[in-house]
């Protein structure tokens, strides 16, 4: 009953709740947008890098990730592909993959090389359907017949690179050097992995770094990626301790840290709102004991105690926030799911976005625990909010509140 | 008085303010017996309610002791006196009171409530009570949609629905208009006769005056008079 005399005591300052709702709604739907914003650019960061180069995890040998040498491979990657994709769900791709020098007649950069089987590939990554001019490592014919590879658009462009051009890939060690034709330009949502990461067919690669019938990793994929833990250990023990099996999270903990951050970052957000709310609930609350302190006189003196007068408020409080709060979720989880599939289109910003390997359209993204948050904190602050008044109202004597007109 | 169910020894209540101290009851003693249906009596500001708040246990007095069924209730802990106030006490007041967002029932339900009655317990005698004082068809009707006869019956309801063994009525016929205040009176000496509840008012309205069996009246925080009836 305490519950429902506190209801409908919001319901019956209306005009007063209502000012209230409106500020913890929009505030709240604002801070909702601002932390899905801010997760959507991390979040497809993750999901961009994972569809383009991470993979959902990676088979490497041991002492490759802290130093990634092509000394460091895996010579029988064929059949760890096929162990792995012997689980349902599961897609592979061997990988060799190595640092080296890219040049034209006119100028030489940086490069990752990535060797790849185009078909393989094609399962695990985005790039081999991300070429806007050419083919994915298509070989040429006649006198044009070189070795294929594939670069970015940006790296083309760097290089005034062209379908057809001539590269010429030089690598650390005795072998590494080779002349390549550009047979495609891909574009990707990462204009930094555009700019330096060059494909070629793995036995080119092989080849170019000398290391025989090896690969550096067994990228893999899976329809679900929820599986991934459950995944990486069936592999793990189906692979034995000769090789590690490595989530994407592992292999880029910086972009994990950020993701894990922004979960963390949230938690500040909606606090800072609810404090700033704490102090608007607390006068509101205020102004409606100092109005019905007479009504609580009455209470008192049919044997209210001063802990059920206090939970009342605290009640009408929580209710009050917990309304707000609903009206905050509602509204912002719209604008958010609208927002989520439609995107944002923010081309005017696209460099400084594909640097960042976000893309040019933002998609805002909130999760449950984006709801969870400000439903605990609303509980909190609507009861921390009422201490205030409730203290004011349990300190007066029955008779003093009788008193009050 | 060994039957005495309420007793003010030698209370003082001071009201204090930033310059003046105000001196509502000036040593006053009372005692009131079970089953009385009695009247403390006097002009505004001679102190009657402020007594009557005292046995209550609402207020607490600046010096003197208020005993209920012999236990020194100005001795007690506030959690105490509430415990006790729901255990013994009824009250009615002047502008009857009810709780706003309540209707009748729920009014009458919520004392019953705070003593730890279940749902459809307190449902049942708060119906019972109600219809029991002619209320049958005002049970889900909300104080704004009742004359102010009917709230102040609902705040007898309310008053007499835990059983309490002592009622204290703050002026209740004040805002009624004759004849509901004759009901209403009518009511209450009924309770008093068929239940044995003691009755205690603040009043200066002669019709109260009338009907109380006995009248205390004050005077600048004194007990100038104090008369029996039969």
């Amino acid at each position: 009953m305490l519950l429902r005399i506190a209801v409908r005591n919001v319901a019956r300052g209306w005009r007063r709740s209502l000012i209230v709702l409106l500020s913890i709604g929009v505030g709240l739907s604002g801070c909702l947008f601002v932390v899905a914003w801010s997760k959507g650019l991390v979040h497809q960061m993750a999901d961009n890098a994972v569809k383009i180069q991470l993979a959902h995890m990676a088979v490497q040998a041991p002492g490759y990730r802290d130093n990634p040498d092509v000394r460091y491979n895996l010579p029988d990657y064929d059949a760890i592909a096929k162990t792995a994709r012997s689980q349902a769900g599961v897609h592979a791709s061997p990988r060799l993959r190595g640092e080296g020098l890219v040049q034209t007649a006119r100028k030489s950069v940086l490069a990752v090389m990535i060797g790849v089987r185009p078909g393989d590939e094609a399962e695990v990554s985005v790039v081999p359907s991300s070429i806007v001019e050419g083919s994915f490592l298509r070989t040429g014919s006649g006198a044009r017949r070189l070795p294929p590879v594939v670069i970015g658009v940006k790296m083309a462009g760097e290089m005034r690179a062209e379908i057809g051009d001539k590269l010429v890939l030089h690598v650390p060690g005795d072998a590494g050097l080779g002349a390549f034709r550009v047979s495609g330009l891909y574009r990707t949502a990462s204009s930094e992995f555009d700019g330096v990461a060059v494909f070629l067919r793995l036995r080119d690669a092989q080849r170019l770094f000398g290391v025989g019938d090896a690969a550096t990793e067994v990228a893999i994929v899976l329809d679900d990626e929820k599986t991934v833990d459950a995944v990486q250990a069936r592999l793990q023990e189906a692979l034995g301790s000769g090789v590690e099996v490595l989530t994407w999270r592992e292999r880029a903990r910086r972009l994990a840290s950020m993701l894990d951050l922004m979960g963390d970052l949230s938690w500040i957000f909606y606090a800072t709102v609810f404090v700033a709310m704490a102090f608007g609930i607390a006068n509101t609350m205020l102004m409606a004991v100092y109005e019905r302190l007479r009504e609580f006189g009455v209470m008192r003196s049919l044997g209210l105690s001063r802990a059920r007068l206090m939970m009342l408020i605290a009640l009408e409080s929580a209710a009050l926030t917990l309304a707000g709060t609903g009206i905050g979720l509602g509204t912002g989880f719209a604008l958010v799911g609208w927002l989520g599939k439609r995107g944002i289109d923010l081309s005017m910003f696209s460099d400084a976005l594909e640097s960042y390997g976000i893309g040019t359209r933002v998609f805002l993204h909130a999760g449950w625990e984006d709801a969870l948050t400000p439903l605990a904190l609303a509980l909190v602050t609507g009861v921390v909010a009422a201490v205030w008044p409730g203290v004011r109202a349990i300190r007066m004597r029955p008779a003093e509140a009788l008193r009050r007109a | 008085m060994a039957d005495a169910v309420m007793q003010a020894v030698n209370v003082t209540k001071d009201y204090e303010t930033r310059a003046v101290t105000t001196r509502a009851l000036d040593d006053v003693s009372l005692d009131v017996t079970r089953g009385e249906f009695s009247a403390l009596a006097g002009p505004s500001g001679s102190g009657k309610t402020t007594l009557l708040n005292m046995l209550g246990t609402i207020d607490a007095p600046t010096s003197g002791i208020v005993r209920i069924d012999g236990d020194d209730v100005t001795a007690m802990s506030e959690a105490e006196r509430s415990d006790l106030r729901l255990e013994k006490l009824g009250f009615i007041f002047q502008s009857y009171n009810l709780i706003p967002v309540l209707s009748a029932t729920e009014n009458v339900e919520f004392v019953l409530l705070l003593q730890g009655l279940g749902a459809r317990e307190r449902r049942a005698r708060a119906e019972e009570v109600l219809v029991e004082l002619g209320l049958g068809d005002l049970l889900a009707k909300r104080p704004t949609e009742m004359s102010g006869g009917q709230q102040q019956r609902v705040a007898v309801a309310r008053a007499i629905a835990s059983n309490p063994s002592i009622v204290l009525a703050d002026e209740p016929t004040a805002n009624l208009d004759s004849r509901t205040a004759e009901s209403l009176l009518d009511l209450m000496l009924r309770m008093n006769g068929e239940r044995g509840v003691t009755f205690l008012f603040s009043t200066h309205d002669r019709r109260v005056m009338d009907r109380a069996r006995r009248i205390v009246q004050l005077v600048d925080g004194r007990i100038a008079s104090d008369e029996s009836r039969p």
